[in-house]
């Protein structure tokens, strides 16, 4: 898989604040790279600093291996922050400025405002739309050039349920198609449900960085409970495959080691003629599992 | 060309832009009719002010007054692309920040494009419907004013787009443009010796259109030293250059 962005200790400076400290990730081909932390910890400045709008106070990123150039704009879909058009042109006459400046064929402009869902409201001036259309707007511009990479920054900011549902599914669609997506997001649910890699941000530094699932997705919790909860606590020990377990009252907290399930409890469990009156699974909250990185000593 | 059409599209359907040049048509229109009824020495003025080849210099001079204006547009045109954000999102959908400078630069060659061919029709016009002399000589003899009205027009805007780049903020950058041309620059020519003074951009620029007259007014008073118009185009070329520059230096040393 090759690198689609390597980012070299990059750093940036405003006056007494570090924004963004010495950050070094890869994006690999066809990945969904979520850039993920809170207000305020970098994302966006990272982003600048990639897209050629902020100059870097030191370190070094190229795009496909190469330094940023035309060429590799060419090859890259971006919004940042806002969706940036000219409020009294038409979304159809925004487009078209955009699909001039990428030298794309103005031809192509009805087919990505029909993606978004544009289509009817072409003829209607940027400022007459509502958040929603005009982040949908922006992403039918990064579009245009259909580009090889996404790059979005909070595409889901300020939409109601609807239209970040929306948006997302846009998201997967296009990553569907095979296209690398990075996404900037404080937001852990979306990162979760939309991302395949995450880096972890905050004050600028990179605390955390993989796969999804092996970052977020921290072990699972099964709750059991059965009439005799003493039989269970004797059984529990001699099962090779749980890792912790903690009583309490009358249910009994489990983690198991990778690769196994709730399944193969309840097996031991039967085989140990212990009938269980409760077997769930209870995922780690997302927002524990952030603060438990968030927290760590860097 | 590229780039000249991305502007045409911003600006087809931007009631600000053609607000201005209205202003401009229309009030330069009534100000050439009104002056026909100035009197001097008690004797109107009359159709005296449309006559060939003088009028060239009337009408660029009366014109320079107007930059003004142009130079207001440039900056809206300029600080708009602060506000929209949409400079940032040209450099990350892959125009470079030379370009945006070319481009903004290419707005103000049209704009004054179009003041020039304005008053190339409105001379031709007045001219050979009041001038007693039309011949060949009369009408082109002096139509060079034209080409330093041009000029003039062009450093004007280069600079209000300089202050448009520097500023950011349309008020503060119009503010800043007018204080700077009408009174602060004034005042330095006033302190400094008018060997030094005649290179300053605002005086360099004036230069180009001489007031109707004043070579006249200058035998009566102490003479202002000026530039005359083909010294002072090179020094104004130059401007213009060292604007465009400055203004891309702005953009290359900042984040957007």
């Amino acid at each position: 898989m090759a690198d689609i962005l390597d980012i070299k200790h990059l750093s940036k400076r405003y006056g007494s604040i570090q924004a963004v400290d010495q950050l070094s990730i890869q994006v690999g081909e066809g990945s969904i790279y979520g850039l993920l932390g809170p207000n305020g910890s970098g994302k966006t400045t990272t982003l600048g600093m990639v897209l050629d709008v902020i100059r870097p106070s030191s370190g070094s990123f190229t795009w496909f291996g190469q330094p940023i150039s035309r060429d590799t704009k060419r090859r890259v879909g971006a919004l940042l922050e806002t969706p940036n058009f000219y409020p009294y042109l038409s979304a159809r006459k925004n487009m078209q400025i955009v699909a001039d400046i990428k030298g794309v064929s103005p031809q192509k402009i009805n087919a990505v405002l029909k993606l978004v869902g544009l289509e009817l409201r072409m003829h209607t001036t940027f400022k007459g739309f509502s958040l929603g259309m005009k982040q949908r707007l922006a992403i039918a511009a990064a579009l245009l050039n259909d580009p090889e990479v996404l790059v979005l920054d909070e595409p889901t900011n300020g939409l109601d349920p609807e239209g970040i549902a929306e948006v997302r599914e846009l998201i997967l669609k296009i990553a569907a198609e095979g296209k690398t997506i990075i996404l900037a997001s404080h937001l852990l649910d979306e990162v979760e449900k939309v991302c395949t890699h995450v880096a972890v941000l905050q004050k600028g530094a990179l605390r955390a960085e993989g796969p999804v699932s092996t970052i977020l997705s921290a072990k699972d919790q099964i709750i059991v409970s059965a009439t005799d909860m003493a039989e269970i606590l004797r059984v529990l020990p001699q099962l090779p495959f749980v890792e912790t377990y903690t009583p309490e009252r009358d249910v009994v907290y489990l983690t198991l080691k990778e690769g196994y399930g709730s399944a193969d409890v309840n097996k031991a469990m039967f085989a140990a003629d212990i009938v269980l009156s409760q077997l769930s699974v209870k995922r780690k909250s997302l927002e524990a599992q952030f603060l438990e990185i968030i927290k760590q000593p860097s | 060309m590229n780039l000249l059409r991305i502007e045409l599209h911003k600006y087809m359907s931007y009631r600000t832009v053609w607000v201005i040049l209205a202003i401009f048509v229309s009030v330069f229109l009534l100000i050439l009719y009104a002056s026909s009824k100035v009197t001097i020495n008690g004797k109107e003025l009359g159709e005296d002010m449309y006559h060939l080849p003088e009028l060239w210099h009337r009408l660029t001079y009366i014109a320079s007054f107007f930059n003004l204006l142009f130079g207001i547009l440039l900056i809206v045109l300029v600080t708009d692309e602060y506000t929209f954000r949409t400079l940032r999102q040209q450099v990350i959908d892959g125009l470079s920040r030379m370009e945006l400078v070319l481009a903004k630069f290419y707005v103000a060659l049209a704009l004054a494009v179009f003041g020039t061919l304005l008053l190339l029709v409105l001379g031709l016009y007045f001219g050979l419907i009041y001038s007693p002399d039309s011949s060949f000589s009369a009408i082109f003899g002096q139509m060079d004013a034209l080409s330093y009205y041009f000029v003039q027009a062009v450093g004007y805007m280069t600079l209000a787009m300089l202050f448009g780049f520097v500023i950011r903020k349309s008020g503060l950058a119009i503010v800043a443009f007018i204080i700077y041309s009408k009174i602060v620059e004034p005042i330095i020519q006033l302190r400094l010796p008018d060997t030094v003074d005649e290179y300053l951009p605002m005086k360099v620029l004036g230069s180009l259109t001489p007031m109707p007259g004043q070579d006249l007014l200058d035998q009566l008073t102490a003479p202002t030293q000026m530039l005359s118009p083909a010294w002072a185009a090179l020094p104004a070329i130059g401007y213009i250059v060292l604007f465009c520059l400055l203004s891309y230096y702005t953009l290359k040393l900042r984040d957007l």
